[in-house]
């Protein structure tokens, strides 16, 4: 074992896996807290979804451990492990009903029968689905197969709830809903908890800190205000939020000739028709509105920038002065200032 | 007012439409059903008649040259002739025979197509594959030829008689006997059987197993609880079929099986031709499709539980 970390929760110590002779995961550190609700975000093939089939034992790793608890658990298959997985299209077996979909996993481990009925009923409760405990999953809708599923994991009292972009084949609305019952569970029961997702709004609203993957590397791992606020690299500045490109130096509220890349974060464009120290000339090109804030482009000579303006918005053709709060300033992709 | 009038004109044609789709429709169904009717509806239902004693009509030639024809003596018909079956000695032995080469040759099958198909579906690798491919070269190879072969491998003077006496130990004759008989329906039932039941395990999805897995379910308990089930529809198509294919043979317990008793599929063709009854061979030609029937039901049960499952009714 290399260099474990002793920790309580989730450690990832050196993970890599190679598939297909392409290096899928690379070196990968991480350490998930007891307790701990963590986001594993990415575009698709970043190899969210490979690391967190590692950790459920469906895939091997070619090198490094995984730690549950303190116990190296790197070789064990899925069904030795204490964790439950929550599959992106819930893979419920359609030819058992609700409670024996549930029933499952504690008939497996040859429970006694009013035990195994107390628990799923427990469970069922849990995500509010006791009325349909004698449908088939057929039967019900995609947000309560979803429920489903997670009372199945949950049933399993797991170390570790594994969940692989759970929310993804819902629609938005109920994806809002699902994702908040997710949250409120985790914290009730406090139990540790890894999720795959490419939604980076998903991410942010529901982890306690958020591992943003690429290349099958983590570029951060911070909490998601820290990610938002401060993005260590620019993948990461452009992967979460919306951010203006800018190259050039940055000084005095001014992007000036330089080789560097100036990110600003569009609701740190703010436009006036008044000239206020700091600020700069410029045009409003175009004006879309957002629902209860609106996108406004504007023009400074060869240079754009995008503003999220929520109050006095101004018309497309305005002439007035764009004044910048704060840049992140990148040198070779990497943080080097706040400004 | 003309707006009303577009409306009513639109709603007009659409219906004129349809109606006219639904003709041509009918039209494209004709053929197919014309030819069911003809060719295997109405035969049936004139044998079935003669076989009640309907001797008159389309029946009238081939009861002045058929022996021991039975002619009706009430109005529906008479039962005579399935006495005749019934009380022949012969009877009881091939039905026997034949219920029981079914029986065994389609457990065989289907354990053997489970076997292989569970392997590749939950192991795979190139070894799977290549068994499969194996399996199936008796599609390739035409009935009557693979009798032939299976015949010179198991007779009194064939290759697995030769070899076991360079040592000493004597191998039984297989042929003319029900397992020579079984042994070739299961050679020629395989393949079928093995693409049906691999493709219905392949469509069972990765993650309905990864989650057994995940459960905590070992290999065994996902093939009981989760696999078959799941490939229930197609396994129970594939018994059937090869079923009905095994209980309608000929060819091979022609060549292979003894002269009595042997199975019905032969024993009709001996009564119709050798021993000109030709009355007496529809009536087993009956009792064999009455048997299939019920094994047609099993397969409409399996339709109707795959069409329940997926929520289609």
């Amino acid at each position: 074992m290399t260099e474990a970390v002793q920790q309580d929760g989730l450690v990832l110590n050196g993970l890599t896996k190679i598939l297909g002779g392409r290096v899928i995961i690379d070196n990968l550190h991480l350490v998930v807290k007891k307790g701990e609700m963590v986001s594993l975000l990415g575009p698709s093939g970043c190899g969210k979804t490979t690391t967190l089939r590692m950790i459920a034992g469906f895939l091997i790793p070619d090198k490094g451990d995984i730690l549950l608890d303190n116990k190296d658990v790197t070789t064990l298959g899925p069904e030795k492990r204490p964790s439950a997985m929550v599959f992106q299209n819930y893979a419920l077996w359609p030819h058992m009903t609700v409670f024996n979909n549930v029933a499952y996993p504690l008939k497996v481990r040859k429970m006694q029968k009013p035990e195994i009925e107390k628990r799923v009923h427990e469970a069922l409760a849990l995500v509010n689905l006791m009325h349909h405990k004698d449908s088939r999953p057929g039967q019900i809708s995609g947000g309560e197969q979803q429920r489903v599923a997670l009372a199945r994991a949950l049933v399993q009292e797991p170390d570790i709830l594994l969940l692989d972009e759970p929310l993804s084949n819902l629609d938005a609305k109920l994806r809002v809903k699902v994702r908040e019952d997710i949250r409120d569970l985790q914290r009730r029961l406090g139990i540790t908890t890894v999720i795959v997702t490419h939604d980076q709004d998903e991410a942010l609203s529901i982890s306690d800190r958020i591992a943003v993957m690429n290349n099958g590397k983590i570029e951060q791992f911070s909490t998601p205000q820290e990610l938002y606020d401060r993005p260590e690299t620019e993948y990461v500045a452009n992967f979460i939020g919306s951010l203006n490109h800018v190259t050039g130096e940055y000084a005095e509220g001014q992007v000036i000739s330089g080789s560097a890349v100036v990110g600003i974060r569009p609701e740190d464009v703010h436009f006036s028709k008044v000239q206020v120290p700091g600020s700069f000339p410029a045009t409003v090109e175009l004006v879309v509105p957002r629902g209860h804030f609106c996108e406004v482009y504007l023009k400074r000579d060869d240079v754009k920038l995008r503003a999220f303006i929520s109050s006095d918005v101004p018309t497309a053709g305005t002439q007035g002065f764009a004044r910048i709060s704060k840049a992140l300033i990148y040198k070779d992709g990497k943080l080097v200032r706040v400004a | 007012m003309t707006a009303d009038k577009t409306v009513v004109v639109t709603e007009g044609l659409e219906a004129k439409s349809a109606s006219r789709l639904s003709v041509l429709g009918f039209f494209m169904a004709l053929p197919p059903m014309l030819l069911v009717i003809c060719f295997v509806g109405a035969p049936i239902l004139i044998a079935f008649t003669f076989s009640l004693g309907w001797t008159e009509g389309p029946n009238r030639v081939v009861s002045i040259i058929g022996q021991e024809i039975h002619k009706k003596d009430h109005w529906w018909g008479t039962f005579s002739a399935y006495q005749d079956v019934f009380h022949d000695s012969r009877f009881p032995g091939d039905l026997r025979t034949t219920l029981l080469v079914t029986t065994i040759s389609t457990t065989m099958v289907l354990v053997m197509a489970l076997g292989i198909g569970i392997y590749q579906r939950m192991i795979g690798g190139r070894l799977a594959s290549i068994m499969t491919t194996l399996t199936l070269v008796p599609l390739f190879v035409p009935v009557v030829i693979a009798s032939w072969a299976i015949h010179t491998f198991y007779a009194g003077d064939g290759f697995m008689r030769t070899i076991f006496s360079h040592f000493g130990i004597e191998f039984p004759t297989l042929t003319s006997t029900s397992t020579a008989i079984a042994i070739g329906t299961i050679w020629t039932s395989l393949p079928f059987a093995i693409l049906m039941v691999t493709s219905g395990l392949q469509s069972v999805p990765d993650a309905l197993i990864e989650t057994a897995q995940d459960a905590g379910a070992g290999f065994f308990r996902i093939i009981r609880t989760v696999l078959i089930p799941l490939a229930l529809t197609p396994i129970v198509i594939a018994g059937t079929f090869t079923a009905i294919g095994i209980m309608g043979s000929f060819t091979i317990p022609l060549f292979l099986g003894p002269n009595q008793p042997t199975m019905l599929g032969v024993e009709i063709s001996n009564f119709f031709g050798a021993y000109n009854r030709p009355q007496q061979s529809i009536v087993m030609a009956f009792v064999v499709f009455t048997a299939a029937s019920g094994i047609a039901l099993v397969y409409i049960w399996a339709n109707v539980r795959s069409a329940k499952q997926s929520g289609r009714i």
